[in-house]
């Protein structure tokens, strides 16, 4: 097999008083895959996807990235990291109250040194493609939930990051609306050939995944 | 600056709108203690300003009389090198040296002498006369000043022309007194000055040595200097050759160190109130930082570096102080307004005619660099209590932050 994008090999994390969130995960996923990961509440879902996302860091094992292993203890690399390699979409959506959508997508490369015009001109494509080309200007406080988390995936794609990390990404939405999100994800992981890796509890929403991984009590079970 | 700062403050704009209340009180705060920063300043500056301008109208500024200095223990006179060396100093037009001597008149008014150069007289003290003229070298003819002219000739009938004798007392080599007396003939009165010489009796440099003045050196020298501006530097010029400079830039220097004293004790009390509108920013800033914690977390999470979010903080901070500090002057310049509109013809009509000078000046005087010191105090006070908010938003861990649900 050929270097997978993402590679955990024996991924914990522990926290004081011995909790185990995650237990040696070991886990690869391939360029352009679209993997779902499934479990319980507290199985360690969000916690693999943060460690993953360079947004925490594990107590042991690794996470390498097109072969190269990620140093956690390195801020300056973890930032650059966050900044060119992954974007995040969030259950709660997450966005800035008092940005514009076109802004809130635009927000990530503000912190990648792009010049406005060409972080503007992205913003509007992305916004087209996930179908809100009319809803730039409009607030948060101004869109539903579903538009809402239309706008969080733009902000996730719009660093052109080769790996899409989605925690509960449906979870405060109904279950049309959710249909309309997971459809909209596997529609982006064809046209646009980027890693999507998907943390959900709802098995029927899973099936949009090329793969499904399960865990139980911070491992993969499946 | 670059384009990503400049979208840091306005970033920072837009975030403070969001609290637009807390904002505006804490923007007040900081406008009332710049406000009372540069009214303070301002009032000093007024005061200071009308005092020099007063001393500086009513003497004769850029006259300097160098007397005997002392070194350590030892007294340095008034020789002809030194004499020499200050009339070489840069900044002086003309400069005489003079002895002084006490005579008295047949009516008992004590008389202070002073022996000047006629061409001396002219050039360094430019008098003005009342009466008469000036008098010739190598005569017996004096001046005298208009206060003691005007003594002499009402209590002894004194006039120009008329001979007046001059009684000097001596002491033989066994110590027994004996009077010597001197007619000279006063040829002119100055008009007043407002200063020491209204007092004297000038006369040639040369007579009043032949009377026994200035037997040990000169008493002293004048100088002229050749504006206000050059006076000071003079003055140091004097001091640095051993002689001690006397005249009217002392009492403007007096002015100088009483009002830096005044404004900087008031200074401190607004400055005081300058440190509570600080305090009122870290306050406003830490809160904002708490409430938006998950903000924070996802700037984080989409690539913000821990010195982006200080940087995104600090330049709110920066936008408070920077809108304090202009309001601040602008209440600032509104305060010395309508002091100098009502002030003067209040002090007038409660204290009368000792400040109807008021009514037409301006009592308190605010200048560009205590408007600009009153911007940056602010914006760099805010910046300074931003700090720890920032610093404080900058060690936030991402997943806690966005997990906090603010």
């Amino acid at each position: 097999m050929s270097i997978p994008l993402l590679e955990t090999r024996a991924l914990s994390r522990h926290y004081p008083g011995g909790v185990r969130a995650l237990d040696e995960v070991d886990l690869r996923i391939g360029k352009g895959e679209f993997v779902a990961i499934v479990g319980r509440s507290g199985s360690g879902k969000s916690t693999f996807l943060n460690i993953v996302g360079g947004l925490d860091a594990p107590s042991g094992g690794s996470v390498s990235i097109h072969g190269r292993m990620l140093d956690y203890s390195d801020r300056r690399a973890l930032i650059a990291f966050r900044r060119q390699m992954v974007g995040f979409v969030f259950q709660q959506f997450n966005l800035i109250p008092s940005l514009t959508a076109s802004e809130n997508v635009e927000y990530p490369l503000l912190f990648n040194y792009r010049p406005p015009a060409e972080r503007q001109e992205k913003a509007r494509q992305l916004l087209a493609m996930v179908g809100l080309g009319d809803r730039a200007s409009h607030y948060p406080g101004q869109l539903s939930g579903g538009e809402q988390q239309r706008v969080a995936i733009a902000r996730a794609l719009v660093a052109d990051s080769p790996l899409i990390l989605a925690d509960e990404p449906t979870g405060n939405l109904d279950s049309q609306t959710s249909e309309g999100i997971f459809s909209l994800l596997q529609r982006l992981n064809r046209e646009r050939q980027v890693t999507l890796l998907v943390v959900t509890h709802e098995r029927e929403l899973a099936s949009y995944a090329d793969r499904t991984v399960e865990m139980r009590d911070g491992r993969v079970v499946a | 600056m670059n384009s990503r700062l400049a979208e840091f403050f306005q970033l920072a704009v837009r975030q403070l709108f969001r609290r637009k209340f807390r904002v505006i009180l804490t923007i007040a705060g900081i406008a009332i203690g710049v406000a009372a920063l540069v009214g303070t300043v301002a009032l000093g500056e007024g005061i200071r300003t009308q005092a020099v301008d007063a001393i500086r109208t009513q003497s004769d500024l850029t006259l300097i009389e160098a007397l005997p200095g002392a070194q350590g223990n030892i007294l340095q006179l008034v020789t002809p090198t030194r004499a020499a060396a200050a009339g070489a100093l840069p900044g002086v037009k003309a400069s005489a040296p003079v002895v002084r001597g006490t005579f008295a008149t047949r009516g008992q008014t004590y008389v202070q002498v002073v022996g000047v150069p006629a061409d001396g007289l002219e050039d360094v003290l430019h008098p003005t006369y009342l009466r008469g003229s000036g008098f010739l070298s190598g005569s017996n003819e004096v001046v005298l000043g208009a206060a003691l002219g005007e003594k002499l000739q009402r209590y002894e009938g004194v006039r120009i022309g008329d001979p007046l004798i001059l009684i000097r007392r001596s002491y033989d080599a066994q110590g027994r007194p004996f009077d010597e007396e001197t007619t000279v003939i006063p040829v002119g009165v100055m008009e007043e000055r407002g200063d020491a010489f209204d007092q004297v009796l000038l006369m040639d440099l040369d007579l009043a040595i032949g009377l026994g003045e200035g037997e040990s050196g000169y008493s002293g020298l004048l100088i002229r200097a050749e504006g206000p501006d050059r006076v000071f530097s003079v003055a140091e010029g004097v001091r640095g050759i051993g002689l001690s400079p006397r005249g009217s830039f002392e009492q403007i220097e007096a002015v100088n160190r009483m009002m830096d004293m005044v404004v900087i004790f008031l200074g401190i009390f607004a400055g005081l109130s300058l440190l509570v509108g600080g305090l009122m920013i870290a306050s406003t800033m830490i809160t904002s930082v708490y409430e938006r914690t998950r903000e924070i977390g996802i700037a984080m999470a989409v690539g913000a570096s821990e010195g982006d979010v200080m940087e995104m903080i600090l330049a709110e901070c920066a936008v408070l102080g920077f809108i304090g500090g202009m309001a601040g002057d602008l209440l600032g310049v509104l305060f010395a307004t309508v002091l100098n509109a009502l002030g003067g013809p209040f002090l007038a009509s409660r204290f009368g005619d000792a400040f109807a000078g008021l009514l037409d000046t301006e009592i308190a005087l605010v200048t560009w660099p205590q408007l600009t010191a009153g911007l940056l105090l602010a914006v760099g006070l805010s910046l300074l209590a931003g700090l720890y908010p920032a610093w404080k938003a900058s060690r936030l861990n991402p997943v806690e932050a966005i997990r906090s649900g603010r």
